[in-house]
């Protein structure tokens, strides 16, 4: 599962980034290493860039930035989907535990 | 106590660094009592500035620098950062660190420790920390990091008294070397050898920290491989490097330098974990909520055009009535000088040179006031990485970046800072984009142009045709954007990594400051720049001074009479006091060299006087305005009744509303001035500064033939 994958609302933890040199160095650089935890908050759409919060803070990255992290879903991902579905926006629960304790 | 008294009487050089948007300005404004530009946006600062302070005897010399995520630098503004660092041997760093987003922060801190400069830790935005509930227990994060830490408020100042103290205990103790982190058995059995070996030169190790350069080999940083290349023994350790790095990566099954980050955050994490309590969980967040609208995934965009749309409507809505005051107040004051001054040529310089030409330019003050401090508080809440999100896909289509919206942005006040803005980008090929279609954000001296021509030959549709140039400036730049990427510019799309900040309410004395500044500068140019051409250009449509003779003046009557066989005699003589003032006008210097380039602006539909006002617009765009003064009210000034310049450009059968709109077009598209030129240069070389020039003048000539011949064709048909 990559974050792109994720609907707007779900959280994730990273398993890696596969992405060239610079960018991948620079996605570890800001957090996104192995076991962190974080959430998509939107995006995506028509694909537009992303806003996914990792360690508490909020990052924009665009889709093929998010095609290249991999990620292990954390809870229900479809239940997200279903949420954003019936147009209920994400749930802020979801995306909340990724503060500074994982 | 030696080591205390030499720490003491010396000037310590420090520098400030930390993550972008960190607070690092806000602190060094706080700490020095500067008034640099702050703003809630990642990469407001994108040079480095020095300012000092004394306190008991000791002078703090503070550096405030542009932010990074990391010693590994990407774009321009970072490598001025890191190099400062690195090369210029600070005696000690403030790594202002965002308390709310801590881990991430400390990434920085880390990579600082290892160099082996004394580190204290400025625990800033405090307040937002508590306010979130985020509990950071200083003193044993410190401990944990051997490093001194403060918590600071920027805004306020708080804090920065102990940030002194703790700034004086470092300086005297010496560096924390001895603290670095650990990167765990694997790593550091690689590192140790490397270690060994660059340290075995004294003289190198004395200019680079070995176990700094060491980690930076792992991390594969091409500068670290540059810095390298003095060592005696570089091709040996450059080996060591290469085989650590693939022992490592195959015990790891991934790249070193993500190894390294990955050593780092756990690192962190451990440390946070055991000095920083979450005393509370926010259910309910500010941000969160505005995002929900302006964020979302239908609005965003429209929300973004009718910022825009807001921004410049509201300066026009506001500024009328001040510009109105403004306006009848250099009235009164050109009708008291031409009351109190006998006639003659001082009398002309004072009303027509400086009163026409630099009082006309002050008159918009108010609009470039509204601007700014509309821009700015756009700015200080956090729009703009908003703007970044919303636009990213568009700019996206025509080959610029989220991260080209805020220089662009930045342009419609001044292209100047604008075009260094640009610096935060991080390929080459998107910044020259960016930087190449910034001219054509209209830029607020260009306003008053617009402004002017709007009122006079629009006067219905003022605001909406001023709108239109700027959304034609807007459309030019994309257009531009997209030749300019499929031509000389090629290349992959480059990624898109921002942070995304929260809301934040505007310091208003920060915003007051910033458009202070920007008044001020406007204020000045009209003293200076604008003053000193308004002055020039009159002497040069005032001498050499030649009057028509009688027979001359006979032979006009005469025509004049033919024409018009029912006119009054005061209108005859109206008209010979305008025909005189006419001739001697185009008989001055300023005549001669307008007939002589109005050979090039006539297939614009440009007379002689409007070919003259534009390329006078290159010492600041504001000096067109005060040239058109001085060229339309020659004409007047025996008549001894002031008139407004837009009245006299009404008047004057050189203009029809198709050249106005024409002129504006021009003026919009060719290129800026002398000062944005500079900085294009200074940006990018002269090279692109010809093209740039080139491409500008070229398309802007181009446009305006289109449309004067077009418009013509239609008018008469
Ligand atoms: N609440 C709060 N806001 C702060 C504090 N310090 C700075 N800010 C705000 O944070 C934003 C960023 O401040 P800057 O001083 O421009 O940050 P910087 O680190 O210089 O940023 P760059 O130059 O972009 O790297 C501004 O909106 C400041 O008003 C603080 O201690 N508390
Ligand atoms: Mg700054």
């Amino acid at each position: 599962m990559f974050v792109s994958d994720a609907p707007a609302g779900a959280s994730f933890k990273v398993k890696r980034v596969l992405l060239d040199k610079e960018v991948g160095k620079r996605l570890a650089d800001m957090g996104f290493t192995e076991g962190a935890e974080g959430a998509v908050v939107r995006g995506g759409f028509l694909r537009g860039p992303f806003q996914v919060r990792i360690r508490g803070y909020d990052i924009l990255i665009r889709r093929s930035e998010a095609a290249g992290i991999e990620v292990e879903p954390v809870g229900d991902w479809s239940a997200a989907r279903d949420a954003r579905g019936r147009g209920r926006g994400f749930r802020h629960g979801h995306g909340r535990g990724c503060g500074c304790s994982e | 106590m030696r080591n205390d008294m030499q720490g003491f009487t010396k000037t310590l050089k420090i520098a400030l660094a930390g993550n972008p948007n960190a607070g690092k300005t806000t602190l060094f404004n706080a700490l020095t009592g500067a008034h640099h530009k702050v703003g809630n946006y990642p990469g407001v600062t994108v040079e480095k500035r020095e300012g000092s302070v004394r306190r008991g005897g000791r002078e703090y010399r503070f550096v405030d620098l542009p932010g990074i995520y990391s010693l590994t630098a990407y774009s321009i503004d970072e490598v001025v950062a890191r190099d400062f660092i690195l090369d210029e041997a600070p005696d000690l760093i403030v790594d202002v660190l965002d308390s709310t987003n801590l881990e991430r922060n400390l990434f920085l801190c880390l990579q600082f420790q290892e160099l082996g400069i004394p580190v204290v830790g400025a625990l800033n935005m405090s307040d937002e920390a508590q306010a979130k509930g985020i509990d950071i227990d200083e003193k044993a994060l410190g401990a944990v990091l051997g490093l001194p830490m403060a918590k600071t408020v920027g805004p306020k100042g708080g804090g920065i008294d102990r940030l002194l103290d703790l700034i004086d205990e470092a300086a005297g103790a010496g560096d924390g070397a001895d603290k670095t982190i650990r990167y765990g058995s694997e790593v550091e059995d690689r590192l140790e050898p490397l270690e060994r070996l660059i340290a075995s030169d004294a003289r190198f190790a004395s200019r680079f920290p070995p176990r700094w350069l060491a980690v930076k080999l792992l991390e594969k940083d091409a500068k670290a491989y540059e810095r390298l290349a003095d060592h005696p023994k570089a091709a040996e350790i450059g080996r060591l490097a290469k085989s650590s790095i693939d022992w490592l990566e195959k015990h790891y099954a991934k790249d070193a330098e993500i190894v390294i980050s990955e050593q780092r955050y756990g690192y962190i994490h451990g440390a946070v974990k055991e000095s920083v309590r979450i005393v509370k969980k926010p259910n309910f967040s500010l941000t969160e909520s505005i995002d929900k609208v302006i964020m979302n995934r239908f609005l965003a965009l429209p929300i973004f055009v009718a910022v825009l749309w807001g921004v410049f409507k509201l300066t026009f809505a506001l500024g009328e009535y001040p510009m109105a005051w403004f306006e009848s107040f250099f009235g009164w004051v050109s009708e008291l000088a031409l009351a109190a001054i006998p006639e003659g040529f001082l009398r002309s310089l004072l009303v027509d040179g400086i009163i026409g030409g630099v009082g006309g330019v002050f008159s918009f003050v108010p609009l470039i006031v509204i601007l700014f401090f509309l821009l700015s508080i756009l700015e200080d809440v956090g729009y703009m990485s908003r703007a970044a999100f919303a636009t990213d896909k568009v700019l996206h289509a025509f080959g610029l970046h989220g991260q080209s919206v805020f220089p662009m942005m930045l342009g419609f006040g001044c292209s100047v800072p604008a075009i260094m803005a640009a610096r935060t980008l991080k390929s080459r090929r998107d910044r020259i984009v960016t930087i190449l279609v910034i001219p054509f954000m209209s830029c607020g001296a260009k306003l008053p142009v617009h402004v002017l021509f709007a009122a006079a030959f629009f006067p219905k549709r003022a605001s909406e045709m001023v709108m239109l140039i700027y959304a034609i400036g807007v459309a030019l730049s994309l257009v531009s954007a997209w030749a300019l990427r499929k031509t000389a510019l090629r290349g992959d799309p480059t990624p898109f990594v921002m942070e995304l900040p929260p809301y934040r309410a505007p310091t208003l004395r920060g915003v007051l400051w910033h458009v202070w500044e920007k008044t001020w500068h406007y204020v000045k140019k009209a003293g200076t720049v604008i003053l000193a051409s308004a002055i020039l250009i009159w002497a040069i449509t005032s001498f050499p001074v030649s009057e028509p003779s009688e027979a001359e003046l006979e032979s006009l009557a005469a025509a004049f009479s033919a024409e018009h066989p029912e006119a009054a005699p005061e209108e005859l003589e109206a008209y010979l006091e305008t025909a005189a003032a006419e001739y001697s006008l185009e008989r001055s210097a300023a005549g001669s060299i307008g007939k002589f380039i109005e050979p090039a602006f006539r297939p614009l539909g440009f007379d002689w006087k409007i070919g003259v006002a534009s390329v006078t617009g290159f010492a600041a765009k504001e000096v067109v305005v005060s040239t058109l003064g001085i060229l339309y009210r020659v004409g007047t000034e025996e008549s001894e009744e002031s008139e407004s310049l837009r009245e006299a450009l009404q008047r004057d059968s050189g203009f029809t509303p198709l050249i106005a709109f024409v002129f504006m077009l021009f003026t919009l598209v060719i290129p800026p001035c002398f000062a944005a030129l500079a900085t294009i240069r200074s940006e990018l070389g002269w090279k692109w500064l010809g093209f740039a020039f080139a491409f500008m003048l070229g398309l802007g000539w181009i446009l305006g033939f289109a449309v004067f011949q077009i418009g013509s064709v239609l008018a008469a048909s």
